[in-house]
């Protein structure tokens, strides 16, 4: 080994050492910032390809450059606002039926091993079902094109929701039931008090798993007739070939997404009570 | 604090547990005094639990009747409610929320909120009341148990081995301290146990049971004073006492077993 290496070896040691002398959330800035420096690296890499390859030059578009400044002019005329308004409320109503449905369902499920052994099959039988298989049937069973949409997102929320619900019930301490009832429990104050803190965490937990499905779903539900929400605007600019604008939903699709996922992690560690 | 202290009578109970021949327990017919702590003591599988269990209500007699002051038990409550060998804390509450559970229950929390403050005070939590319950050492748990069961006014308090899962060290501390809240307190406790140590340190009464039927085989008073010395002369001559009668009682049943064999 030569010498001249030897300085450059120990300046790496003293960064390392830097970095990990910072406060772990500066660490997990810096390591997340690279991350994404990565991912714009490839997608940088690969819009030069396509604009240098004849066959593909015309979807140019794509690159991020035309990406960032398509996605400044969505801002600006406002457009960006309605698109993402359209495609929360479905979202937001397609997991609110999904919660509705799935938590009561759940605690049944999950509590009376009756019910679980009648539901289980036909449960898991539908669990099975794309969420998207069912779009003949939404279309013919609602009015609206939103509610068509709107009950495809429940397809997709309820599963996860229902089974991580009926999981954490069955996984509740036996104790637990016997000593609420030794202290004077009745069945409202037992799940109020009991069952619903004790699950708090595998709630929250098919909840995340819920928005992960619906935001992959709803793209191409709202292929569905709608006009308007970021799925509607992905076919509008594919249709216009208008590649850049394309490229400035998808940023967004994949900001919102991980903005919902955030949300959902802080409320999972919100209503977690297991140590650490 | 009062406690309305409650006898317990038991009569003509007995218990075959389903899918099975030969009862649990046979012809139990037993009179709890107020106000004193009674240890059941007995070897593994006699049904000990059992019948704590059937006077908490968490379980029903095939045959034969449990009462506590003048009600039936039917069902569980928090007048007869019973402290598990596990102290089953919910992780998610604080200490004062744990402690206040069965108050919150029966809806007097807000009236008896002074109570709570008191009861962790005489189990010694009272630094640690907003902690989560998480954070609590084995024995501080089950001293939060101890104030959960005492805010509910209990007229009978069950224990069922509540210290076995303890160290030695937090073990006897906890043993003096609870008899001696029975004793300061008036509160009617039965207590199942296996360990002859605990029930001479801890019982006013002490209940010999035999296995195979589960039944009820000899008694002995316990009449010293709070908080018994274990090294005393007292304490030992008890505890042989104790010992030799359990020998006695064991090989008189395994020779009745063997002759019916």
């Amino acid at each position: 080994m030569s010498q001249s290496t030897l300085p450059s070896k120990s300046s790496l040691s003293r960064i390392t050492n830097g970095f990990n002398s910072l406060p772990t959330g500066v660490q997990g800035f810096v390591n997340a910032t690279i991350g994404m420096g990565i991912l714009l690296f490839f997608w940088w890499v690969g819009g030069l390809l396509i604009a240098n390859n004849p066959d593909t030059e015309a979807f140019a578009g794509f690159a991020p450059g035309s990406a960032f400044v398509a996605l400044w002019a969505l801002i600006t005329n406002g457009e960006l606002w309605g698109t993402i308004y359209s495609s929360l409320y479905r979202i937001l109503n397609g997991l609110f039926w999904g919660i509705v449905i799935g938590v009561p369902v759940g605690i049944l499920v999950g509590y009376f091993i009756r019910v679980r052994q009648i539901a289980n099959m036909p449960l898991q039988f539908l669990r099975m079902i794309s969420p998207l298989a069912w779009m003949p049937i939404s279309v013919l069973a609602f009015e609206s094109w939103d509610n068509a949409i709107i009950f495809l997102l429940v397809m997709a929320t309820l599963w996860p929701i229902l089974f991580g619900t009926a999981h954490g019930v069955q996984r509740i301490d036996p104790n637990w039931f016997k000593v609420a009832r030794n202290l004077g429990a009745d069945g409202y104050q037992m799940l109020r008090r009991i069952i619903l803190p004790a699950i708090g965490q595998d709630v929250f937990a098919g909840i995340r798993l819920a928005i992960g499905v619906a935001w992959v779903v709803l793209v191409p539900a709202e292929y569905l007739g709608v006009t308007s929400g970021l799925g509607y605007a992905i076919n509008d600019a594919r249709d216009t070939l208008d590649y850049g604008k394309l490229a400035a939903v998808v940023v967004v699709i994949g900001a919102i997404g991980y903005m919902l996922d955030f949300i959902a992690v802080k409320l999972l560690k919100r209503y977690s009570w297991h140590a650490g | 604090m009062s406690y309305k202290a409650s006898n317990v009578w038991i009569a003509n109970l007995s218990h075959t547990f389903k899918k099975q021949v030969k009862p649990t327990l046979s012809d139990i017919n037993l009179s709890i005094p107020k106000g004193q702590l009674t240890a059941l003591i007995g070897r593994s599988g006699c049904g000990k639990s059992t019948l704590l269990q059937m006077i908490a209500g968490l379980m029903i007699p095939s045959d034969g009747a449990i009462r506590i002051g003048g009600h039936t038990v039917t069902k569980p409550s928090a007048k007869w409610n019973m402290m598990f060998q596990n102290p089953s804390l919910y992780p998610w509450m604080t200490v004062r929320e744990s402690a206040a559970l069965g108050l919150v229950f029966a809806g007097t929390y807000k009236d008896k909120k002074d109570k709570v403050e008191d009861l962790l005070d005489m189990v010694g939590l009272s630094e640690l009341k907003d902690e989560n319950v998480q954070k609590l050492s084995g024995g501080q748990q089950q001293r939060v148990a101890l104030a959960r069961s005492l805010a509910t006014e209990p007229e009978v308090l069950l224990l069922d081995e509540p210290f076995s899962a303890l160290d030695a060290f937090t073990r006897t501390t906890l043993q003096n301290e609870v008899a001696q809240i029975c004793h300061d307190q008036g509160i009617t406790m039965v207590m199942v146990t296996h360990d002859i140590d605990e029930a001479v340190a801890m019982a006013d009464n002490v209940i010999i049971m035999s296995q195979n039927p589960g039944e009820i085989v000899g008694d002995l008073k316990v009449n010293f004073s709070y908080p018994r010395d274990r090294n005393s002369e007292e304490f030992i001559i008890l505890k042989e006492k104790l010992f030799g009668e359990f020998e006695k009682i064991d090989q008189a049943k395994q020779k009745e077993l063997l002759e019916m064999a």
